[in-house]
């Protein structure tokens, strides 16, 4: 491919929620703590060239607006090259893709891929539900993020026979797992009932087939795989990616039962990687509602079209299913601060893969971890990550 | 008697809810009580009105909207208090950006006014076809003596120098200046009388009659007369020497519909051969006119089903929708400047609906201004066509959700329109309505309040269900 081959020498989060007491700068800060102490040998922080920040909603009071200026005094790197990433849902996800494309360009060695987010900081009237009167003044009015992702489950219960309790399924086993991560926003576990009996958010979503509001922050340490030695025994490899893009807004949406740019970035990522779905151990899929982790395991090839429901009520997702998904508990439990969302559903795959993930780790047969995220206005952007164990 | 104006159709509209009167008498401590008003919901104004009820009347001629020379627009009260509340209203309906006319307000007169000033403009020539649009949603100052009759309401009609079933052979204008019924710039809602007897006996019933007995020598079949407080309208009949007007079930349906209602209240009576008389009145004059209808005027017979239905409204959600009930401190700012760059860019596109239709493969895209590029083929080659305003339901939500001044719920549709364009609008309606498949025109509304103005723009309504009621912002 005449690039170098990047390894995963690091990573690590915080502890996910709402973070009313530490600033954004702090949730930084302790995220490049927990990747440094969970590299094995150990690395000093002055062996960092360059750092890739995600931060999506450059909206709040603070500097998120501009991580990339913000993020190296946080972090006490003042001088290192440091890039704001922003990619809608997949921020954290593409700041991933795109440290990894610095290093198999030769020309970085030891990049930090940080994702940082403060989602509490304004009120959820001002902060996330705002955008129902953002945007165009008319296409988009009324257009909170539940209205993205609902018209998928209205047409897909209309088309495939899904029902409410095949979403309220993927609540239960994400909030199941969940309960078994330590990061994770929300450690309790739900019943079908509970989903059922939520208040209607956007309907046919109810408040439990919704992700919560969260803080948070996560990094990993990508390295030259030649040098993956230097910082440990157990070396974790990037194996492929994708990005694909797809028309931003609903009405140019030719189906609305699957995501188109999840299965194009998911199509070049397997390509890439040189392997399919079926060799894939486990993944972290971008569940913000219940109807995506049913579209997203469809539309990566995990199931057939249309069996995303039935195959989340038969359990074949969980975490001793045919392919476990979302084991660190999802979105929908551990939580979705946007730009940090990518980058610790890469942690939880490089966990898995080096058999790190405690009382949620699932048998990783074939060595292979995928990671993907879909959003932006009408799911226009997808990411895919693929990791493995294999040299 | 030989005047050239001819009347070639009419069309009527209602707001979508109605308040009891005797919620308003109960709310002030008064007993009693009688009939109902139509209200606007949150998202209706004087200017959604105003758009239905000249579509209305446009499709009922069977014209394109686009050989309407001008517009006169009479309202008490434009949504733009100074502003573009013509240009916004000719956009809506689709005129030509040459079209031309008059915006006439400042009392319930303005009606008459319009209808006067575009029937002059076909006189002299200077239009060939005119679209008259008289419409108000009043806002009575709360505790007022005339609160529980104020209505609102709009009736167009479509003049031209020939064709169609009617004329308008006379017109008679008296002119006293008084002040009645009045706000001020730093006035809500409008004031009540100083004196209604005084009011009454000295002003309302002499000038009406002398109006009044100039057009009954012309044999008038039917009247609509002014009735601003329920029963100043059965006075005016008993001096002209008449039974209960034909207006009268107008005024039961909807109230007092200030500049709308003497059009409204005569348009029903021309759904046959009738000479009807048609008296206006309000800031210091009372005007006259005679339609003279030789056979059924086209769209007059669909006037009252316009005005019949509506969802009950309370009197709390009536002072809400008229701006007259708010919610302590702001709402938190949000969305765009009305006065920016994207209303500037996208102002016709949204207002008059277009879509630009691909030379190359057919696609429409919508809006025009963010498709440089096909969706479909990539080509750059389109022509600007106006969207079809109906179609069916792809798919659809219900947000539950949303922060102030939003009110849920709010159903929201992937709709494929007829022409073949895929839209995604605000549905009316609290959802319980909606399924796929389900039939949904498109009709103008006002969908929100941004920086203090007005913001229109269409939104789907299902049709052939029952009617429900609107509300989404205010």
């Amino acid at each position: 491919m005449g690039w170098n081959r990047v390894a995963v020498a690091g990573a690590g989060l915080i502890k996910f929620g709402e973070l009313f007491e530490q600033s954004y700068e702090q949730m930084a800060a302790g995220a490049f703590q927990a990747a440094l102490a969970n590299v094995d040998r150990g690395i000093e922080p002055s062996q960092v060239d360059a750092v890739f920040v995600a931060t999506q909603r450059g909206t709040l009071w603070g500097q998120e607006g501009i991580g990339g200026n913000t993020v190296p005094t946080a972090i006490g790197l003042a001088g290192v090259p440091c890039t704001r990433v922003e990619n809608a849902c997949p921020s954290g996800s593409d700041a991933f893709r795109v440290g990894a494309m610095a290093v198999a360009s030769g020309v970085h060695d030891v990049v930090l891929v940080i994702g940082v987010e403060k989602m509490r900081d304004k009120s959820t009237e001002e902060g996330l539900l705002s955008r129902a009167a953002a945007g165009h003044p008319i296409l988009t009015r009324g257009e909170t993020a539940p209205v993205l992702f609902a018209p998928f489950a209205t047409r897909h219960m209309n088309d495939y026979g899904t029902t409410r309790e095949m979403l309220a399924s993927v609540a239960v086993k994400n909030h199941r797992n969940g309960a078994r991560d330590p990061f994770a926003h929300f450690q309790n576990e739900i019943t079908v009932d509970d989903v059922l009996k939520s208040p209607p958010v956007c309907h046919p979503l109810h408040l439990l087939d919704c992700c919560p509001q969260t803080d948070g922050a996560a990094a990993t340490i990508l390295v030259n795989a030649d040098r993956a030695d230097e910082f440990t025994d157990t070396p974790v490899f990037v194996a492929g990616f994708g990005v694909a893009t797809d028309h931003p807004y609903l009405h140019e949406k030719q189906s609305f039962t699957g995501l188109k740019a999840t299965g194009l970035a998911a199509e070049r990522a397997y390509r890439m990687a040189g392997v399919g779905p079926e060799q894939v151990d486990c993944a972290e899929v971008h569940d913000c509602f219940t109807i995506t982790e049913i579209l997203d395991i469809e539309d990566l090839g995990f199931v057939e079209k249309g069996k995303g429901g039935i195959a989340s009520l038969d359990g074949e997702t969980s975490l001793t299913g045919r392919i476990p998904v979302n084991t660190s508990g999802g979105l929908l439990a551990k939580g979705h601060p946007i730009g940090a969302t990518g980058v610790a559903q890469l942690t939880e795959c490089w966990w898995q893969l080096r058999g790190e993930a405690g009382d949620r780790q699932v048998e990783t047969r074939n060595g292979y971890t995928l990671q993907h995220n879909v959003g932006g206005r009408g799911s226009g952007v997808s990411v895919v990550n693929i990791l493995t164990t294999n040299r | 008697m030989t005047s050239p104006v001819r009347v070639l159709a009419a069309g009527a509209a209602a707001p979508a809810r109605r308040l009891s009167a005797a919620d308003v008498a109960a709310a002030w401590g008064r007993r009693g009580g009688r009939g109902q008003v139509g209200v606007c919901a949150p998202d209706e104004d004087v200017l959604t009105m105003a758009a239905e009820a000249g579509s209305h009347a446009l499709a009922a001629a069977g014209l394109e909207n686009d050989v309407v020379d001008g517009l006169w627009w009479g309202t008490t009260r434009p949504p733009f208090a100074e502003g573009p509340s013509h240009a916004v209203l000719a956009s809506a309906l689709g005129l030509s950006a040459n079209s031309g006319g008059a915006l006439c307000a400042g009392s319930p007169h303005a009606g008459m006014d319009a209808l006067l000033g575009a029937s002059d403009a076909i006189a002299a020539g200077s239009a060939r076809v005119a679209l008259v649009v008289a419409a108000d949603a009043l806002v009575p100052g709360a505790g007022t003596s005339f609160e529980e009759r104020a209505g609102a309401g709009a009736a167009a009609v479509v003049l031209a120098a020939g064709g169609g079933q009617a004329s308008l052979p006379v017109r008679v204008t008296r002119t006293h200046p008084f002040l009645d019924r009045y706000r001020s710039d730093g006035d809500d809602g409008t004031r009540d009388f100083y004196d209604a007897r005084l009011f009454r006996e000295e002003i309302f019933l002499p000038v009406v009659q002398e109006v009044g007995e100039q057009l009954a020598a012309l044999d008038v079949d039917a009247w609509s007369l002014p009735d601003p407080d329920g029963r100043l309208g059965a006075a005016a009949a008993r001096t002209i020497g008449g039974s209960a007007p034909a207006s009268a079930s107008v005024y039961a349906a909807v109230g007092d519909t200030g500049a709308a209602a003497p059009l409204l209240g005569a348009l029903g009576s021309l759904d046959a051969a009738r000479t009807v008389g048609v008296v206006g009145f309000g800031g210091g004059r009372a005007t006259g006119v005679v339609i003279n209808a030789e056979a059924p005027v086209a769209g007059a017979a669909t006037v009252g089903e316009a005005l019949s239905g509506g969802q009950p409204t309370s009197y709390a959600e009536a002072l809400r929708a008229r701006g007259q009930l708010r919610a302590a401190g702001e709402n938190i700012p949000m969305g765009v400047p009305p006065e920016s760059a994207l209303f500037v860019r996208g102002a016709e596109e949204m207002l008059g609906l277009l879509g630009a239709r691909c030379v190359d493969c057919g696609t429409i895209n919508t809006p025009p201004t963010i498709h440089p590029f096909c969706i479909s083929c990539g080509s750059t080659k389109f022509v600007t066509v106006p969207l079809a305003r109906r179609g069916v339901v792809h798919t659809f939500v219900v947000n539950h959700t949303m922060p102030p001044p939003f009110e849920a719920p709010l159903p929201l549709a992937v709709i494929d329109l007829v022409d073949g364009a895929r839209v995604m609008l605000q549905v009316i309606g609290d959802g319980s309505d909606m399924r796929i498949g389900a039939d949904v025109e498109l009709v103008l509304r006002r969908y929100a309040f941004e920086r203090g103005v007005p913001v229109y723009g269409f939104k789907a309504r299902t049709v052939g269900g029952a009617r429900t009621e609107s509300g989404s912002e205010e």
